[in-house]
């Protein structure tokens, strides 16, 4: 009797190692594809620069002194005023920013970029959002904040690969 | 009793086997792991230093906008200079440590006129070197400002800008 338990008791410690071998087999895989479903976000200085460079950008909107940057046209777009040539601020800032984004990341079926998102938020009210192409899990991204006349505007630039 | 020896032993060889298998298992994930960490810090590294020739270039003195376009700007880049550091860039041979350099406009045109002294600033290249690629390749944005004639006056006039470089890296033999 006393053998017969021994043996049971063997056989179940082997079972336990077993099934913990399992596990962890089992735990290894799930974590392997749990990692390739998740977004893939990568901090770019790419895009870092892409933003830089395009806040300084020259657009056809003019006050009375020169023409507007695209940093003053946000402020100007967002104050609800009128560019000295007649056109809307928002407008032309829409459609400089879809010209430049292309110009600068061309996406497509066939190309590395697969699409972008460029967004403006002023105090976390989105007053610019521009979704082209399609949206896939590898990414890179980046974000650039500034203050003018006491509203946080936020600049955030996103492109699919 | 043999019987049961031999069995006790079989049961110890696949207790071995698996054990063996569970710590090469173990061992293979962290090695993944601790390799994956090393290539990703690497691959960041070279995206970091790439980023810093490029910012270092498009800051320094011969290509800086300075205060010329308003407040000092960042990732700026002041076209007439750079036209006029074509005309003299024998002089600067070897001078940033980098083989080729390139500034390319951006734009829907898609039109690819290299500049001249004749066309500026209505171009979209300007090759300042033109060696024969070698070793690695970066590039960054940049914003490209000039003075452009409107009517009776001027106005500053920043389009967006890919500041291409191509750069050996030194052989470590």
């Amino acid at each position: 009797m006393r053998i017969k338990n021994k043996r049971a008791q063997e056989e179940m410690v082997g079972f336990a190692a077993i099934i913990i071998l399992v596990a962890v087999i089992i735990l290894v895989f799930l974590g392997f594809s749990m990692r390739n479903t998740n977004k893939e976000v990568v901090e770019s200085y790419e895009v870092e620069s892409y933003l830089e460079a395009v806040l300084q950008y020259t657009t056809e909107c003019e006050d009375y002194l020169n023409h507007l940057t695209i940093k003053q046209l946000i402020f100007s777009c967002e104050q609800g005023d009128v560019c000295q040539n007649g056109g809307d601020p928002c407008e032309i800032l829409e459609s400089t920013l879809i010209e430049i984004s292309s110009a600068a990341w061309p996406y497509g079926e066939e190309r590395p970029i697969k699409g972008y998102l460029f967004n403006i938020t002023v105090e976390g009210r989105e007053l610019e959002s521009i979704f082209q192409g399609e949206e896939t899990n590898t990414r890179k991204a980046s974000s650039q904040n500034f203050i003018k006349s006491g509203n946080q505007i936020k600049l955030f630039f996103e492109a699919y690969f | 009793m043999v019987k049961k020896g031999q069995v006790k032993i079989q049961q110890m060889a696949f207790m071995l086997i698996a054990l063996t298998i569970f710590f090469v298992l173990v061992g293979l994930v962290v090695l993944v792991f601790t390799f994956s960490g090393v290539t990703d810090a690497a691959t960041e590294l070279n995206e970091r230093n790439a980023m810093l020739l490029v910012s270092k270039l498009s800051n320094s003195p011969e290509f800086a906008c300075g205060d010329s376009f308003g407040n000092n700007k960042l990732a700026c880049v002041d076209f007439d200079k750079v036209m006029a550091l074509n005309i003299n860039i024998d002089q600067y041979e070897n001078f940033w440590g980098v083989s080729n350099i390139e500034i390319r406009k951006l734009s829907s045109s898609g039109r690819n006129t290299l500049c001249t002294q004749g066309n500026y600033p209505n171009c979209d290249i300007i090759r300042l070197r033109d060696k024969d690629l070698a070793g690695f390749d970066s590039s960054n944005f940049v914003s490209l400002c000039h003075k452009e004639k409107f009517e009776d006056t001027f106005y500053d006039k920043c389009e967006l800008a890919k500041l291409m470089i191509s750069y050996e890296v030194a052989n470590a033999n």
